[in-house]
Formats: C-alpha cells, structure tokens, sequence
C-alpha cells in the first residue's frame, strides 16, 4: 500500500492525468501538486493514486528496473 | 551516480566499532533490504532492524472490529486498503474475525487502491452509505485529505485510522529498553512532509539519520552516512534521497494535510496510545466522520494496548525488538496463506516481507 511507482505523464485533465508506467496507463490525481506545474513528458511518483512529488526521467527508470528485479525475486521464492 | 557496489566496498572499509542497531520505519525500505539481501551482505556489526512501518500492522483492533460490524450489521458498502481485509480479531473461531470473512458471509465490502475509488464507488451508488475505512501514514492521508477536498458526496464517510511515523519513532527512543543507534528516516513520509519533522533524532537523542529512497544505492548510501557520522561522533539530518525529498516537503500536500485533519492521541495496535500520533477530521470535513455517523458501532470497549490475536509476537516485531523468525508462529501456525497476526497479512508487514524473501523458520521451533 506505502509503494510509491514514479510514473510518465501523457495527458493532462484540470487534476487528472493519463500516467504511464511499462505499458501500463492509469489515471492519477495531480490535486497533491497544485503550485508545481507539470506537464506531459514529465514524471511524478505516485502513491495511492495521487502524485505526489516530481522525480526525474533518470529517477523513474532506476526505480521501475528495481521494481522488475524484485518481482522477478518474489516469483522466484514466494 | 555512485552505485550499490560502491557504496558497500565503502561500509566494508570503515573501522568497525562494535555492534551497531540502525532501525528503518517503512515497509518499503525493509522489501528493499529483504528482497535484495542487504542483511547477509553487509559487515556483521551491523543490525538492520525493521520498526513500525507498516500502517496495517499498527491499526487497532477495536478499529478493525468497528469496520467488520458495520459491514455485517449496518448494510453499509465498506471499502478498504486491500491489505486491510484479512487482518484478524480477537474473536473464536466461529465468529467473523476479518472484513474477508465478513465478504463471504454476504457483507458488502469492497478492496481499493485509492481514495479516489472510494469517492468513486460512493458516487455511483448516491443511494448507499459508502465507508472508507483508511488506514496509513502521511503519505495515505494526504491523499485522502486531498479525495474530501476534492469533494466527496454526502454518503462517503471515513473510519480514520490514519497515523503519523515520527511519534511512534519518538517513544522508542525515549523508552529505558532502547538500544537503538541510528535511524533511517522514511523517503515517501519525507517526500510529503520534509526532512525538518526528523530533526528531533540528532537534536534531542544525539542519534545519526539519514533519508533513503527505495533502491539498494540509496538505502546503502544512507547506511553508509549513519555509520560515518556515528565514527566520527558528528550526528546530523543527511538526505540520501534528495533528488525526491525537498527540505520543505510538498507544501500543497502538507496544507492539505493542515486543512482537513486535526492531530489527536491515538491507539496502535501491539504499542499502545502515543500523544499526538493520529489524525482526526475537522470541521466542516467531520460530516464525513463515519464514528460520528454511526456511533453505535464504536466499540471503545474493545479499546486495550497489546492486543494481537493469542501467541503471536506481532507486537515485539513492530517494535522492532524481535526479528520475525524469532517468533513461534513464524511459518509453522502462521503463513500468508493462513496469517495469525497483521505482520504475516500486510505486504509491509515484516513477517510477510520476511517470509517473501525466504526467510523460513528455524528448525529449532519444529
């Protein structure tokens, strides 16, 4: 539940934006990020929903590589 | 970038001083350190040590039955955290001990993965009374700060059992049995709320932290910066995630924060009460106070400190005073398959991490 997931931007809608993470879109709340502005290309990082900080392009990629390590040993052990 | 390998070489080469305990307070850091195998590699002075991390874990029970008899009695939709939904109570057998249970026997209970959901599902069934049960921590609750700001409908209530990390940081260190020796601060609570709050760990305990992110470069980094400023007997606040965590945080999630929710003594589940550690509604937000919807529901009662279910040690494992292996339960009565306690049922419960990355009991409980 406390797994944040950086994400890319690709569509902006007042509050809602289309975000992407390795082929998978959903929609998240830009209302935390008011007084920080965004637009499509640019990656935040995304908790229950709702973005919650920027992080940067370099950053996200980092992150989703951890992510696929760990899935890749959770399915290996669990 | 300096990377893990770096950074470990870098640990290994410094003097060693004798043991030294360094306790992370998220269940994220603690996935990374288990599922990456940062205990077995790092110099065996040192003890990483997982404390409450996990909001599931620390919901109160009473909070948890509160949530389970609505379901059942009242014909409210319930909606929750996923993770919420097999944490047991204390109640025989026979009777519905979790909101899963309370789903098969026919209540309407409803897993989500965001507040938005709730306001969602509330939307669409404007005839229903639609409870959100919420438990996490800062960086929960400015969402769910953020869904009624938004504006929610009338029939969403929230059963808040939202806490705040660094109170229950604070007791531990005040507590006579501490022996902890550095902290590393949590990155996303951080992300929100800013480094500032975690002060207190230098100024008032004279401790070393240091933020982290959620790799094993910047978890090590930040180990890396507790055990050097620990040597060099110059404790201070060191940001190892800096790309994300700005000094001030995120200053619209925090003025939400601000705005919806008062700070309140709360309950935690296997500690105790802590002053100034939970969340309560403000006005005009308590509208949506499902405890003041339904006060008949509210079992104060029930209210007791250390009440996880019979023979589990998920109190001492939250504390961080024993690893979950050293638990009986561990893997033998206790499994994700069939949790005995909230630690085996959360996916930022130690027990749960611990069992993930192939931790397996020791032979010596068979």
């Amino acid at each position: 539940m406390c797994l944040a997931i950086p994400m890319e931007i690709s569509r902006i809608d007042g509050y809602t934006a289309r975000c992407t993470a390795k082929g998978i879109a959903r929609d998240v709340s830009l209302f935390l990020m008011q007084g920080e502005p965004l637009a499509v290309g640019d990656f935040v990082m995304v908790h229950v929903g709702y973005a919650i900080q920027r992080v940067s392009p370099e950053d996200a990629r980092s992150s989703w590589e951890l992510f696929d390590e760990m899935l890749a040993a959770e399915n290996g052990r669990a | 970038m300096t990377g893990a390998r770096e950074w470990l070489s870098r640990i290994r080469d410094l003097p060693r001083d004798g043991p030294v305990k360094i306790m992370n307070v998220c269940g994220g850091h603690e996935r990374t350190i288990a599922l990456s195998g940062l205990r077995s590699v790092l110099p065996d002075t040192v003890a990483l040590i997982a404390g409450p991390g996990c909001p599931v874990c620390v919901c109160p029970e009473e909070d948890v039955y509160q949530a389970i008899q609505l379901a059942l009695r009242s014909g409210v939709m319930l909606v929750a955290f996923g993770d919420m939904l097999r944490v047991p109570v204390n109640l025989p057998k026979r009777e519905v001990r979790s909101l899963e249970q309370a789903k098969a026997a026919g209540a309407d209970v409803r897993a989500v993965a965001s507040p938005r959901e709730a306001v969602q599902l509330a939307l669409r069934h404007p005839g229903r009374e639609v409870v959100f049960f919420a438990a996490g921590f800062e960086t929960t609750m400015a969402p769910v700060a953020a869904s009624l700001l938004e504006g929610a409908p009338e029939n969403l209530s929230v059963l808040l059992a939202g806490r705040l990390t660094w109170p229950a940081v604070r007791m531990l260190l005040e507590s006579e049995d501490s022996c902890l020796d550095a902290l590393i601060v949590p990155g996303h609570v951080s992300t929100v709320m800013g480094l500032g709050e975690w002060s207190f760990v230098v100024e008032a305990f004279g401790l070393p932290a240091a933020a982290a992110g959620f790799t094993p470069d910047s978890l090590l980094a930040a180990i890396y910066s507790v055990l050097r400023q620990r040597r060099e007997g110059a404790p201070f606040l060191d940001n190892c995630y800096a790309r994300v965590i700005r000094p001030d945080g995120n200053p619209a999630a925090r003025d939400q924060l601000r705005r919806v929710f008062g700070i309140t003594g709360a309950n935690w589940r296997g500690v105790g009460p802590i002053p100034a550690s939970g969340y309560v509604l403000r006005p005009p937000f308590d509208r949506h106070d499902a405890r003041l919807r339904f006060p008949d529901f509210a079992q104060a009662g029930r209210k007791r400190a250390g009440d996880m279910p019979a023979g589990c040690d998920c109190a001492r494992v939250v504390l961080g005073k024993i690893r979950p292996v050293e638990c009986t339960l561990y893997g033998i009565a206790c499994t994700p398959q069939s949790p005995v306690g909230p630690c085996m049922v959360s996916d930022e419960g130690a027990c749960r991490i611990g069992w993930t990355s192939g931790e397996r009991p020791h032979a010596a409980h068979h």
